[in-house]
């Protein structure tokens, strides 16, 4: 490795720090709901009572299980299964995506600044 | 391979010290075999655990080779080469995952040789660890527009500082590879 090589990937680490609050900034919804963007339409369901969806993608069905205030997808039509691989997400703004079956799980929330509680 | 890489061998040394088209020719193709046997090899690696999504693109190793070894044309050749051929093996060639794994090659591609050729004191490394955080914008933009989700790109910054070490990881073994080759390609 040369010192070029260290002068760019350190500038490169340095733009996606920098760019990082302004993604995580970007998500929104409303708070403590889950949002799933299928091929047929926009579901939404609350994210504090268990439910499973089944949603209709561009390859077949999408099985979203919201569980104790975590989602996940437990099946899935499609060949490389990352989206069942991503596992329980719980953190506003953060998703699940299954690209062959055009179908994105993300948990709505005002920009999460790290904290748990804010008392006023 | 072995008969491919011996052919490739057999053609090279040239007095000039440039190899023989027929010898290049033998070069990609044993590339090609390369990065498709590395494709399958991490096709078939369990998924990372909290970004299933991205894998080490071992792959790229060869692509790098054919960059750093053969110049852009070779290793365009291999990059596509080995998309086309792994989607035939693993069914997903017609795809969006294909589209985005055409997207994601295509930056890189174009990173890394705009960088090769304009940045004379990189190491393949830095070609490598700037062609991966490439790949990975070029990977999410793609899905933020196959899905109309654009909240996807917010998955970018994450994905480009965990894309980067992997990159040079890729990178440094590509030289190392170039480097042992047995003999010199123009």
């Amino acid at each position: 490795m040369t010192r070029a090589d260290l002068t760019l990937i350190a500038v490169i680490a340095v733009c996606a720090l920098v760019a990082w609050p302004m993604a995580a900034g970007a998500s929104s919804g409303g708070s403590g709901s889950v949002v799933v963007v299928g091929p047929e339409g926009e579901t939404t369901a609350r994210l504090d009572e268990n439910a499973t969806l089944q949603i209709a993608g561009t390859a077949g069905t999408v099985t979203v299980v919201i569980d104790s205030g975590t989602v996940r997808v437990t099946d899935s039509t499609c060949p490389d299964r990352v989206c069942v691989h991503t596992g329980a997400i719980s953190a506003p703004g953060s998703m699940i995506a299954c690209v062959p079956n055009g179908v994105v799980v993300r948990i709505g929330g005002e920009e999460s600044d790290g904290l748990d509680a804010r008392v006023r | 391979m072995d008969s491919t890489l011996a052919f490739a061998k057999s053609g090279a040394p040239v007095a000039s010290g440039v190899a023989s088209p027929a010898s290049r020719v033998a070069f990609a193709a044993a590339l090609i075999a390369l990065a498709t046997v590395l494709g399958l090899v991490e096709a078939a690696l369990p998924p990372l655990a909290v970004v299933p999504w991205l894998k080490p693109g071992l792959a790229n190793i060869a692509v790098v080779m054919a960059l750093s070894a053969s110049g852009p044309f070779v290793a365009g050749a291999v990059s596509g080469g080995r998309i086309v051929i792994i989607g035939l093996a693993t069914g997903t060639l017609a795809g969006p995952a294909s589209g985005m794994a055409f997207a994601g090659a295509a930056a890189s591609l174009f990173v890394m040789w705009g960088l090769s050729r304009a940045w004379g004191s990189l190491s393949p490394v830095g070609w490598s660890a700037a062609g991966s955080a490439a790949h990975v914008c070029a990977q999410l933009l793609a899905a933020a527009t196959m899905l109309d989700s654009p909240s996807l790109l917010a998955l970018i910054p994450g994905s480009v500082l965990i894309a980067l070490p992997l990159g040079a990881l890729i990178g440094s073994l590509a030289r190392y590879l170039v480097s042992r080759l047995p003999w010199r390609q123009a």
